[in-house]
């Protein structure tokens, strides 16, 4: 159906793509969590942990990162129905919801159990999360209210901290954002939010939600699976699904304000929303297609067309036919089991926010993936398309291929040149934003960090960086999926508006940043190893086992990069007409200039190389006199080599290597062009004496002038002490002796 | 320094330019005149002028049919020959009332290509105007356009060979520049304007004719074509460029465009690549850019050439901005290169690069000054020509200092082909002093190029 599209598409970039017809995809295999005599499957959201249970034993699964062969580990615990389960954030505990109006609370170290219960009669617990919030460890969202405890490990048991009264009909939470949205109202759509973060809690003014109604006397009502909040960037939005006006309004919240940001069409009844590496994904269930959304700038323009969500790696794909049936031994256990035609967006998914889907009839857990390359291959934008790798992180190496290719790209196709140097532009700023975040150094970092070093101290430098950027910029972001919360790369003029906002209505995360700090940590430190004791006092990027040892963290290119992996593997396939190459160096060059970023000697070299190859000396000497190729010993030495063809530009190089200073090579080279009269008074002046006198002494020979000679040798007994009792000394002398007494035979 | 020295010179003087091919039948005696000076002269006076230095070169021809006379010093008038171009004469007449003028070398001065006078910018700026360099000359799609780009009167940047950016430069600094364009207003350009405006139009020069047109500096080998033998392009004339609305320059000097009765697109013949060129300036603010379009890969005549122009105003209209206020920013005024205490002129002859003293300072020399001066310069003359005699491959290095009647020193020091005159009227002590000011000078304005040890 998309075929086409995205078949037509590639080309124009000029990637090999995958030949998918999705830009998103699930990998098998799932994490299989089916366990016998299964009574149902939970998710915890604070602890990233998957849990099905019986009724006298629970199964944990950790879900980052995702390892489809985890193991699981069991707890026992009393017997009775489970309504939800939650991990204490140091997994000490375990919260069981028995009804709805008792918690269980079983410890694991001593396997002991205590209860809580609702105070009267009227009341009904909605639901409850463990929370890092320095009041209080425990909360319990009641249709009357929250209650928020602190848990006493001495007397094992929760102690009342503070209560908030008022009427809840259902409340949405999310670990990751710290939020807690309690609905109220006739249609559920007046709402009161609290951030329960490390640096306190936080009430939000109270905002009701948009809905159209279908007509004149009804009044929907919203549902809490119409509402999420999702974590991009940093920035918590909450996505609100309107079903008469078939819209997803989106909300971003500040501390003193919930603004409304817009809203995206639907095209389906039923939708689910998910995050992967920022990318919030629309899934249309019932289209069964998913629209992507990169909602870091005010655009809310979809990435792509809808295209389904794709399953890799099964024997025999849904839609493909093309894939190849070697593999089709290899899970005939799964063919059997699971129809696949149905399993996309079928009815027994659930997704879980950010980029999960539970498979519940199957006790399947699936991870959502980006395809890259498909996404930067379906569009022909490429200067978008570049900020939108620029901005991955998940996949930071394959982004930063993928952008590598694509400049390359351009460049052989011979693109026009603003276009090409717009998307240089993007390169450009995203590398400086990188500098300026440490993002690209810490990537480097981690990759020589590989194995060994104490992750602390690791970890401890990078949160120096992380920290002195905070306090430049006001922004920083968690990531979901728990790679790393270093800021992706983004261009300047983005930063800039962002402060702009937080300096105007003081966004709620630069002001709970702490919250985010605090919620990274403790996210990590539970999910690295349930070994680790101490959640508040671990460094935030403890998470740095989470990745792949050497993965980068930012997919920002250096100008080194640059030269090696575009302009020099470009200039290689290149034929024809180079003014070209030399009109996207120069334009390169601009936008380094801009961004106070220096270049590698070795572009100014190969300009120089294609300027002369062209025969435009007059201009390479314009480069030259005006600084555009900056000085430096590669950039003189490759004025005398291309100097070869033309003396104008061998003496711009003499002339750069003295006002360089380089004094020793500067006097070889006249020596070499027989100005030695010119080389002694310069070695003079600057005191050079690594150049050998033999050389000196060979061209004033050569000259054949023994007056010349006798200058040179009477120089060098003066200059260098001893100079007379070396050969070359005895050597010249007796030349020069001969040359007198031929002249004195000729003349007479 | 030649025709800057010509132009004041004394009422006795005259400086012409003719083509002896033209004007050759009665009553078109006037077509030959391209250039003369002074310009109010009238008519009759001019031709004869021309007219006897004609008879002078035939009469020479006779016995030297290669190389016609140079100079004919007689007793009530000498005359300075130089043929730039076949057929086409700068003669230089001098018939002194009083006494006789002492220049160096006449012939010389004639001969004498002019220098380029380059902007210095910065680095930031020379990039920004790299780019727009590169969006000028890819704007006629894949054929290859030349420009050329001024601020003021200085040279910004240049993708024509030296020999063309001379040429066209200098064009361009007498008739396209904001200066040039605004009259009246005195020109403080190294080469100075003719203050009133040429006498000799061609009545022709309206008339009809083909949009094929003649080149400024190619005399063509083939004569005009089309059927008109009146039609003359008098490319030099004054007060004939003026700005349109789309910030493109025109004039009528190439005549009318008989289909759309716009007026035609010059042309002009490049000596490098021997192709002709639409010649289309563009202005905005003291940024002049010049677009040179090849003539061959323009199909459908004036239309073409609009097309290309709509089109270097989508791509490079936001550049141009951005290149003139960067140039502006930098921008030193007019006495921008004054450096206080020198009277300078700095000549990289392999550039063909010239910097000076501004006019308005340098006319505060005084006449003692400027005597050691023209002395100074007869004698680095004669040695570079005798240095060019002996071994033409290698530079010579040479410092001459004079000492004048007012105790100013003039300077001249000469090292790998860049040439510093200098006269110091105040460094009145030694030698010593003064060779120190010019060391001083060398190394602050010059990187050191002159710094002899």
């Amino acid at each position: 159906m998309s075929g086409k599209a995205s078949s037509s598409s590639q080309p124009s970039i000029g990637l090999s793509g995958s030949g998918a017809l999705s830009h998103i995809y699930i990998q098998y295999p799932p994490l299989r969590c089916s366990i016998p005599e299964s009574r149902g499957l939970h998710y915890d959201d604070g602890t990233k942990l998957l849990i099905p249970s019986t009724s006298n034993q629970i199964f944990s699964w950790k879900t980052v990162p995702f390892n489809p062969l985890a193991t699981s580990t069991s707890d026992s615990i009393p017997e009775g129905p489970i309504l939800s389960i939650r991990f204490s954030l140091d997994t000490k505990l375990i919260a069981i919801q028995r009804s709805s109006s008792e918690i269980q609370f079983w410890i694991r170290e001593t396997s002991e159990a205590f209860s809580h219960r609702c105070r009267s009669d009227s009341e009904n617990i909605l639901g409850f999360f463990w929370t890092d919030c320095p009041l209080c460890d425990f909360v319990v969202v009641k249709n009357s209210g929250l209650d928020l405890f602190a848990y006493d490990s001495v007397a094992k048991s929760l102690d009342l901290v503070e209560m908030r009264k008022l009427n809840v009909c259902w409340y949405v939470y999310t670990h990751e954002s710290r939020l807690v949205l309690l609905a109220s109202g006739m249609q559920c759509r007046t709402f009161t939010g609290f951030q329960l973060s490390s640096a306190g809690i936080v009430r939000l003014p109270k905002f009701d939600m948009a809905m159209a109604k279908p007509e004149a006397n009804s009044k929907p009502v919203l549902a809490a699976e119409d509402v999420y909040i999702v974590t991009v960037y940093g920035r918590i939005y909450c996505l609100q699904v309107d079903r008469v006006a078939m819209l997803l309004h989106s909300y971003r919240f500040y501390r003193d304000a919930v603004v409304q940001q817009g809203s995206l069409p639907i095209y389906s009844r039923k939708i689910a929303v998910s995050v992967v590496d920022n990318v919030l994904l629309v899934h249309q269930i019932d289209a069964k297609v998913v629209i992507l959304y990169d909602i870091f700038a005010d655009s809310r323009a979809p990435i792509s067309a809808p295209l389904p969500l794709q399953s890799r790696g099964f024997p025999r794909s849904y839609s493909s036919s093309s894939r190849s049936s070697g593999k089709d031994g290899e899970c005939s256990e799964v063919n059997n089991k699971i129809d696949h035609e149905g399993i996309i967006y079928g009815d027994n998914w659930t997704f879980i926010v950010p980029d999960l889907i539970c498979d519940v009839s199957n006790n399947f857990l699936w991870k959502i993936h980006l395809d890259l390359e498909a996404i930067a291959a379906s569009s022909s934008e490429t200067p978008s398309v570049l900020e939108f790798l620029q901005r991955r992180k998940l996949e930071a190496i394959k982004a930063k291929q993928l952008c590598l290719g694509i400049a390359r790209t351009v460049i052989l196709e011979r693109r026009p040149v603003s276009m090409v140097s717009k998307a240089i532009d993007v390169l450009v700023s995203s590398y400086s934003l990188s500098l300026k975040t440490g993002s690209y150094f810490k990537g480097i970092k981690t990759e020589s960090t590989s194995s060994g070093v104490a992750k602390t101290s690791v970890a401890r430098s990078s949160t120096d960086v992380s920290t002195s950027r905070i306090d430049g910029t006001s922004i920083r972001h968690e990531s979901t999926a728990g790679v790393d919360s270093e800021y992706p790369s983004r261009a300047s003029t983005f930063s800039a508006s962002e402060s702009e906002e937080n300096a105007s209505s003081a966004p709620l995360r630069t002001d709970s940043r702490d919250l985010q700090l605090g919620g990274g940590k403790v996210d990590r430190v539970n999910l690295t190893g349930a070994h680790s004791s101490g959640p508040t006092d671990n460094p935030v990027f403890v998470n740095i086992s989470e990745q792949q040892d050497s993965e980068l963290t930012s997919p920002a290119i250096s100008p080194d990069e640059m030269y090696k992996f575009v302009f020099a593997a470009v200039e290689e396939e290149m034929v024809g007409d180079p003014s070209y190459l030399v009109s996207i160096i120069v334009e390169f060059l601009c936008s380094t200039n801009m961004e106070k970023i220096k270049v590698h000697p070795n572009l100014y070299v190969l300009a120089i190389q294609l300027l002369a190859r062209n025969e435009r000396y007059a201009e390479l000497e314009s480069f030259v006199t005006n600084k555009i190729l900056e000085p430096s010993k590669e950039v003189a030495l490759q004025l005398l080599e291309s100097g070869r063809q033309n003396i104008q530009t061998r003496k711009l190089g003499l002339e750069m290597l003295r006002q360089l200073s380089l004094h020793h090579d500067y006097v070889s080279l006249l020596v070499q062009d027989g100005r030695y009269n010119e080389a002694l008074r310069y070695a003079r002046k600057y005191q050079v004496t690594t150049v050998r006198p033999a050389l000196f002494l060979q061209a004033a020979c050569s000259s054949n002038n023994s007056q010349h000679l006798a200058a040179v040798l009477r120089f060098f007994s003066d200059f260098i002490p001893d100079f007379r009792t070396t050969s070359d000394f005895t050597t010249y002398y007796g030349i020069l002796n001969e040359m007198n007494t031929s002249v004195a035979a000729t003349s007479f | 320094m030649g025709l800057a020295s010509a132009s004041t010179a004394t009422d006795g003087m005259q400086l012409c330019i003719f083509d002896l091919r033209r004007g050759q039948n009665e009553g078109q005696e006037l077509d030959k005149i391209l250039f003369f000076f002074p310009a109010d002269l009238p008519f009759s006076t001019q031709l004869s002028v021309i007219g006897l230095s004609e008879g002078l070169i035939t009469f020479t021809r006779i016995f030297s049919p290669e190389a016609a006379c140079e100079i004919i010093e007689a007793e009530r008038h000498s005359h300075v020959f130089y043929e730039a171009e076949t057929d086409i004469w700068m003669v230089m007449a001098d018939f002194p009332v009083g006494k006789k003028l002492q220049l160096p070398s006449f012939r010389d001065c004639l001969k004498e290509r002019g220098t380029v006078q380059m902007l210095t910018m910065g680095r930031e700026a020379a990039i920004e105007v790299q780019s727009l360099v590169s969006v000028l000359d890819s704007c006629a799609g894949n054929s290859s356009c030349y420009s050329m780009i001024l601020f003021h009167d200085l040279l910004v940047s240049t993708t024509l060979s030296p020999d063309d950016t001379i040429n066209l430069f200098t064009y361009a600094v007498l008739r396209l520049s904001p200066n040039a364009l605004s009259s009246g207003v005195n020109s403080w350009s190294y080469i100075r304007r003719g203050s009133t405006s040429s006498h000799f139009v061609s009545g022709s020069a309206l008339t009809h004719s083909g949009p094929v047109s003649e080149q400024i500096y190619h005399s063509s080998d083939t004569s005009p074509v089309g059927n008109n033998i009146n039609r003359v392009t008098r490319a030099l004339q004054h007060g004939k460029w003026y700005k349109g609305k789309d910030g493109f320059l025109v004039t009528d000097i190439w005549g009318v465009d008989v289909g759309s009765l716009v007026c035609a697109t010059p042309t002009v013949w490049l000596q490098q690549t021997e192709e002709a060129m639409y010649l289309c300036p563009y202005q905005f603010k003291s940024l002049t850019l010049i677009l040179l379009i090849p003539v061959s890969s323009i199909l459908n005549g004036e239309q073409g050439v609009a097309l290309v122009k709509q089109q270097l105003l989508e791509n490079a209209s936001l550049k141009i901005l951005k290149v003139e206020e960067k140039l502006s920013k930098g921008w030193g005024g007019e006495n921008a290169y004054h450096v206080s205490g020198y009277r300078y002129l700095l000549v990289d002859g392999d550039r063909n690069i010239s910097r000076a003293s501004p006019p308005g300072k340098v006319t505060t020399l005084a006449k003692e000054s400027l005597l050691a001066l023209s002395k100074l310069r007869d004698e680095v003359d004669l040695e570079k020509s005798r240095a060019k005699r002996d071994n033409a491959g290698c530079e010579k290095d040479l410092e001459v200092s004079i000492r004048a009647k007012n105790n100013a020193w003039a300077i001249a020091r000469i090292t790998g082909g860049k040439e510093l005159y200098m006269v110091l009227e105040k460094a009145s002590e030694t030698l010593l002093y003064a060779s120190d000011a010019v060391e001083k000078f060398s190394n602050r304005y010059c990187n050191g190029a002159f710094s002899l040890d």
